[in-house]
């Protein structure tokens, strides 16, 4: 509803059989001492009298993202009484219509919009689509910053597998002076560095996985929602753990055919 | 002679000093887009709020400024009270509403402000004038384009539907005055102003002495905060929000953009630190007999933990423009996503470059440095020189 609510809390629990039930949100429970039984009033302006409910239920809000970031309390009412609280007549800002089945729905929306006027029917999917704009927004953002990270991410692993690699220049010359062909030498490398990698990405899961864990806790405290902020799904492991294998093996390569390259005696230093 | 030496050093392991200098240099960059995004969004919404001089806002009571339809009534007297403050310089009364405009065999819907040409804060004339006489509107250019209008031409207006007589309700002709850029609108939302008498009339009776908003302009010296209080004292019937109670909520709502930056400015920099420390530590590692015979040959510890923290400092002062650069273009590519946020003012910027962000990423960027080159000139000023030498020569 488009207006505002104010909901001023009555002294006392008296009963009574002809107030009417309103529904409030769990959060404004919570901040205003509230309980189910309780007597309210509510009124659509500061200096109006209002009207009397009683609280008949709480409401726990859903795990709508659109909704996180507004802090403002829900009440829930009888259409007719709000109409009455507002003055607004028998206006509403909008209905849902339960089609008999899927495949009518196109059908409804075109014969509603013909008939209609001063509003449109819209299908449900598209309302949602159209209000998780902010959250396709963020979902970008979030890809784009993943990007950067990933960037980074890849270059440091390029340099400590060279580094990694480059320490072990006299071994390298060492199985290359016994005869050990060079293709062994880069597979041994690769070897490694894909083990190094596969566990490395496995101590990223563990600590991916924990960091989840705390984010989760962090917001649904702060933004006092039982949504789930960040998710470890099977795919991002497997996105994270094939990276990173990729990248290693890429790295160790490129070290290991550098080292190769070079005579095992420059290899020694001497 | 400490220089060349560093210097050579660096040079002597090409590919590496490359690598060390590009994974810092991103680094660097992602640590000024996330100093940029924890300051920028503040700042240009507070510049946004302050940019028309306006500090505080009154809007119905228990609401935002136009996040509901509520208004205020006997808005005439309110404002007549608020002109006769002391602390009061100039309040602009608003009363926000829908324009319907037919074109053609359909309407374009837009939003429409009435106001007081004379003391309003809400939009930029670009071209033409004010409308300041009933029946005189002016438009964006979003608007313009829509209805395939021009300054001078003449449009049919509602200000609603009737759904019982199938029909548009309040609906005036109104003259194309003024080209204006709105201040608060979204870059593609279509908006209309008007006197603010022009709008309530075609809205009708339940218009008459309404308002959605009114904004104020304290006199120069006034603090914002306590006339604010002594607002919502003297006036209870309207919510009162100054320009810092506004950033407040903004901050509320958008935290979850702050604390990213914190967390991701973090990790580049220990990523960044972790890179140069482990560069350098392999560096003296390798370089662990040259830096035996330099012991023994006369070389100060001191002078050899100074080469070893200027090639640290070297690698970080190379990767830093490059990181400014790199953080420039990605904050740009950023914002232009954040601003594809519905509602968004056009004005508003996520990524805000300001000369306190690039020095605040600087600053950190050269004390990771220091710090990185603490363990490998630890580990080399603390070298038992004839062991080592004995330990290199037998290999």
């Amino acid at each position: 509803m488009p207006q505002a609510i104010l909901l001023a809390l009555l002294a006392g629990v008296m009963q009574a059989q002809d107030v009417r039930t309103i529904a409030i949100d769990e959060r404004l429970a919570a901040d205003a001492g509230l309980r189910i039984g309780d007597r309210v009033v509510l009124a659509a302006t500061p200096e109006s009298a209002g009207d009397t409910a009683v609280i008949g239920a709480l409401v726990r809000r859903g795990t709508d993202p659109a909704e996180i970031a507004r802090g403002e309390y829900r009440v829930r009412l009888h259409l007719t009484q709000l109409q009455s609280l507002l003055g607004y007549g028998d206006r509403v800002d909008r209905f849902a219509v339960q089609t008999r089945s899927p495949a009518v729905t196109d059908q409804a929306i075109a014969r509603i919009n013909d008939a209609a006027f001063g509003f449109r029917a819209h299908r449900s999917a598209d309302i949602a689509v159209e209000t998780s704009t902010t959250f396709a927004v963020v979902s970008r953002f979030h890809r784009a910053i993943g990007v950067i990270t990933v960037t980074a991410s890849a270059i440091f692993l390029l340099c400590i597998m060279l580094l990694k690699v480059e320490e072990r220049r006299r071994d390298v010359a060492a199985l290359r002076l016994m005869g050990i062909s060079a293709r062994t030498v880069v597979r041994s490398v690769v070897l490694e560095a894909a083990a190094i990698a596969v566990l490395g990405s496995a101590a990223g899961v563990g600590v991916g996985a924990l960091a989840s864990v705390i984010v989760n806790s962090h917001y649904q405290a702060v933004y006092r929602t039982p949504l789930r902020f960040s998710i470890v799904t099977p795919d991002i492991v497997l996105l994270a753990v094939v990276l990173s294998l990729a990248l290693g093996i890429i790295a160790g390569w490129l070290a290991a055919r550098r080292l190769v390259a070079t005579p095992p005696l420059t290899l020694f230093g001497r | 002679m400490l220089l060349t030496l560093a210097f050579a050093s660096l040079i002597r392991h090409r590919a590496r000093t490359l690598l060390a200098v590009l994974g810092v240099g991103v680094s660097a960059g992602l640590l000024l887009d996330m100093v940029m995004l924890s300051s920028g969004m503040r700042e240009s919404f507070r510049s946004l709020l302050l940019s028309q001089g306006f500090q505080l806002r009154l809007a119905p009571k228990g609401t935002l400024p136009f996040d509901t339809e509520a208004t205020i009534r006997d808005a005439d007297s309110l404002v007549a009270l608020l002109r006769a403050r002391p602390e009061v310089e100039r309040v602009s009364p608003v009363l926000g509403g829908q324009l319907h405009i037919p074109i053609a065999s359909s309407t374009v819907t837009a939003a429409a402000l009435g106001l007081e040409p004379a003391v309003q804060g809400d939009y930029e004339l670009v071209e033409g004038t004010h409308p300041a006489a009933a029946g005189e509107l002016a438009v964006n250019d979003a608007l313009l384009r829509a209805i395939g209008r021009r300054l001078g031409d003449t449009v049919t207006a509602a200000a609603g539907y009737d759904a019982q007589l199938r029909g548009l309700s309040g609906v005036r002709t109104l003259r194309i005055v003024g080209r204006v850029r709105f201040v608060y609108m979204a870059a593609e939302q279509r908006g209309a102003a008007l006197p603010i008498a022009t709008l309530r009339m075609m809205q009708g009776a339940d218009a008459t002495g309404r308002i959605s908003l009114a904004m104020v302009r304290l006199r120069e010296g006034i603090d914002a905060d306590s006339t604010r209080t002594l607002f919502e004292r003297l006036i209870p019937r309207v919510t009162v929000i100054s320009t810092s109670e506004a950033i407040r909520q903004v901050d509320e709502r958008l935290s979850y953009f702050r604390q990213l930056a914190v967390i991701l400015g973090a990790v580049s920099l220990i990523v960044g630190f972790l890179l140069v420390t482990t560069v350098m530590t392999v560096s003296v590692n390798e370089r662990i007999g040259e830096i035996a015979v330099m012991r023994a040959i006369g070389v100060r510890r001191g002078r050899i933990v100074a080469q070893i923290v200027v090639e640290g400092g070297a690698i970080m002062l190379v990767a830093t423009p490059l990181g400014l650069a790199l953080g420039l273009v990605t904050a740009r590519y950023l914002n232009s996503i954040l601003a594809r946020f519905p509602g968004l003012p056009e004005r508003i910027d996520f990524f805000l470059f300001q000369p306190s962000a690039a020095w605040t990423a600087l600053g950190l960027l050269v004390l990771c440095g220091l710090l990185s080159g603490i363990y490998p000139s630890w580990r080399s000023a603390s070298l038992q020189i004839s062991t080592t030498l004995r330990q290199e020569a037998v290999g």
